[in-house]
């Protein structure tokens, strides 16, 4: 048997062109593109509040996963994305740890890529095998968070749970369906393929049969949006048909982030949270027959944009601003629209902006023979109550709930970024609670 | 040059089969775990036969109560031998599938056997109409028991049954839908656990010879799920499932997917294809 680890060292190297010969003599490389570019390149709006949302840039094959921040957040949003939430096995504070460790070691592993160990052709083989022989990481992100159930007193760590983390309540619209709700860790997969996200999926749950329960998962995509020359970025359509991200902060501008996404020192919580984060989950069903026979007109007021471009009633383009200070009365921009109910753009509610990241699903069929699809919408944000909590407060009894049922999800706080190969997940909260 | 190096690896490993972790283990070793397995299996189907005859006598004398009562105890024997019992697909598709095998369910006339008895116990409430399931599930079993006693025991499908048994524990039987009638899973998730387990012990001092940690591991396991389970025994069998805490089926779940995971390693540590 081959040992992991040296494959570990072997494959650790940044992607190089060396790395897309070896492919492509593999036959591997098809369709993937390779680059020794350092950086992500990222959107470039200098707009703070006013960007496209972020999109995959296809020039990196591998996110690096060591950092003062986990991958997977600012990270440029690729094709494909799913939440897989997980219920702890472990009962002792040592395979605690050992799940940490463990995950830590996988996502290293699944994000790097390379040889799975080869074993002798008796044994199941060590991996699924549905990349093919050599794993490649295809822009792969693995983003973990913990649930409030986390913090409960299996392992003492009741004393640490970040400040502003809860259970998910349902909001008045909602209808959640209790197996598609919590968990005690949620696990964002992205990447450029769906096949990449379930060969993920598949490793953890082969790996670590004693640690992990698969609680549920929602697995959903976005068409990647290619920037055009001299053009301003579009954002993706959901599957309401309109531009999803249009207001999104810019991802690319770390001033912002600290202030919108990231934990930062120098608040009420915790010193391990620092540098992470708090992810809000829902798993948002459309009733899109029901939508698809709402006149064109009412569908714009509803939302509070133009369908075709995604422009605010007084612009041309999805990133002008919609000027609703004009318009106290709601005369050109509705004053239930949604988007004027999510982010009013007042001075007060700069506060309450949040990240999203949502991807869109589409299930299968309902029992009354209408299609289950949705949004799978994620959001990050410093300050969960501040962000979604508010947000969603604003929004409820909204117009669009008429045509909308979330049904499921939860709210997590997003682990800190693991510093180096010396550090692992959840090692800040760990030595917090004496266990590390 | 080190990734020129990790793919100049995979030529070799691809090319060579790289590693043999088995045990040394010669197929001679293999014959005495392997016959004591046939004596398990026929004495299994030995009990089957008597528990089945007790059982559909019971359904075609109309005695609703006692059928019931024998029901969920009548099926272990099959449960424990099942991957033997599968090798005659024929017999255990009428012996032992679900309604949801059959496209009609349970109004399907392919749905024979344990389950459709189960059904008509538990659901309709009645024996009327049984009799014809009956005869013909007694007939099955007996037909079984000839097939078997002719049978020469493929050492791999003997050692492979262990995990094979873990796998209807971990689709099945975790979830309670099994005996979704009468409720009576725990006497089939025991019985497969049983089963699994009886393989291991047979094989495990050859194994441990080379990995004793894998025999540790693996028996701990066992004991952790064989713990869980005692908790729902009762005088004359088990509780019914829907008495399993949700901590417990979960509690169950982590133990069960590992000794998959780990039982389907032991061909591999045995040198068996």
């Amino acid at each position: 048997m081959i040992e992991r680890e040296k494959n570990h060292d072997r494959l650790d190297a940044p992607a190089s062109p060396d790395r897309r010969r070896v492919l492509a003599g593999l036959g591997l490389a098809g369709g993937v593109m390779v680059s020794g570019l350092a950086q992500a390149a990222t959107t470039a709006d200098t707009d703070a509040h006013v960007t496209d949302a972020p999109i995959s840039d296809h020039m990196r094959e591998a996110q690096p996963f060591h950092g003062l921040h986990q991958a997977g957040i600012v990270t440029a949003r690729p094709a494909n994305g799913m939440i897989a939430t997980f219920d702890v096995l472990a009962t002792t504070k040592e395979d605690l740890v050992r799940l940490f460790k463990t995950l830590n070691e996988r996502i290293v592993f699944l994000t790097t890529g390379g040889l799975p160990p080869q074993l002798d052709p008796r044994y199941p083989p060590s991996d699924s095998g549905i990349l093919g022989p050599v794993v490649v990481p295809d822009n792969l992100t693995m983003t973990v968070s913990l649930g409030s159930s986390m913090f409960d007193d299996r392992f003492g760590l009741k004393n640490f749970k970040p400040a502003r983390l809860s259970r998910m309540t349902g909001s008045p619209n909602d209808a959640l369906e209790p197996e598609l709700c919590h968990g005690d860790i949620s696990v964002q997969i992205c990447s450029n393929t769906a096949d990449v996200n379930i060969h993920a999926l598949r490793d953890l749950v082969k790996n670590m049969p004693d640690l992990l329960y698969l609680r549920w998962k929602q697995e959903g995509s976005v068409p990647v949006m290619p920037r055009k020359p001299g053009a301003p970025a579009e954002s993706a359509r959901n599957f309401l048909g309109f531009r999803d991200g249009s207001a999104n902060p810019n991802s690319s501008d770390a001033a912002l982030m600290d202030e919108i996404v990231w934990v930062q020192p120098g608040k009420d919580e915790p010193a391990w949270t620092h540098y992470g984060s708090y992810q809000a989950v829902r798993i948002i069903r459309n009733f899109v027959e029901r939508w698809d026979r709402t006149p064109l007109h009412e569908q714009q007021q509803i939302i509070g944009r133009v369908k075709a471009t995604g422009a605010p009633f007084h612009g041309k383009t999805e990133h002008d601003v919609p000027d609703y200070a004009s318009d106290p009365e709601g005369k050109a921009t509705p004053v239930d629209a949604h988007i004027r109910l999510a982010n009013p753009r007042t001075a007060q509610t700069q506060k309450n902006l949040i990240l999203r990241r949502p991807f869109n699903y589409s299930n299968g069929v309902s029992k009354a023979g209408q299609l289950e699809m949705g949004l799978l919408f994620i959001c990050y944000q410093a300050d969960l109550e501040k962000g979604f909590i508010t947000v969603q407060k604003r929004l409820d009894g909204e117009p669009l709930e008429e045509y909308l049922k979330p049904v499921g999800g939860g709210f997590f706080f997003t682990l800190p970024g693991v510093r180096d190969k010396k550090d692992y997940l959840g090692r800040p909260l760990l030595a917090a609670a004496g266990l590390a | 040059m080190k990734i020129r190096h990790s793919a100049a690896m995979l030529t070799l490993a691809l090319g060579l089969m790289a590693g043999t972790a088995h045990a040394a283990v010669s197929p001679s070793e293999l014959v005495g775990p392997v016959t004591d397995y046939k004596i398990y299996v026929t004495e299994n189907l030995d009990e089957l036969v008597k528990d089945t005859k007790a059982f559909t006598d019971a359904v075609k004398a109309g005695d609703l109560a006692k059928a019931k009562a024998l029901y969920g105890a009548s099926r272990v024997h099959y449960e424990g031998i099942e991957p033997i019992a599968e090798l005659f697909s024929d017999l255990d598709g009428s012996i032992d599938s679900r309604a949801d095998d059959h496209e009609k369910k349970e109004q399907d006339p392919g749905f024979t056997g344990f389950h459709r008895i189960e059904y008509g116990l538990f659901v309709t409430g009645s024996t009327d109409g049984l009799t014809p399931f009956a005869d013909k599930l007694m007939s099955d079993v007996l037909d079984l028991q000839k097939r078997v006693a002719g049978l020469t025991f493929p050492p791999e499908k003997v050692v492979g049954g262990a995990a094979a048994l873990l796998e209807e524990v971990a689709s099945s039987k975790i979830s309670g839908e099994e005996d979704r009638y009468a409720h009576t899973d725990l006497f089939d998730f025991q019985a497969n656990i049983d089963g699994a387990k009886k393989i291991f012990e047979l094989f495990r001092p050859l194994i441990e010879k080379s990995d004793k940690a894998f025999v540790k591991k693996v028996a701990a396991n066992f004991a952790t799920v064989d713990k869980i389970l005692a908790k729902y025994k009762t005088a004359d069998g088990y509780e019914y499932y829907d008495k399993v805490t949700e901590a417990d089926r979960k509690a169950l779940s982590g133990p069960v997917n590992t000794l998959a995971e780990d039982l389907s390693k032991m061909r591999g540590k045995l040198g068996l294809n």
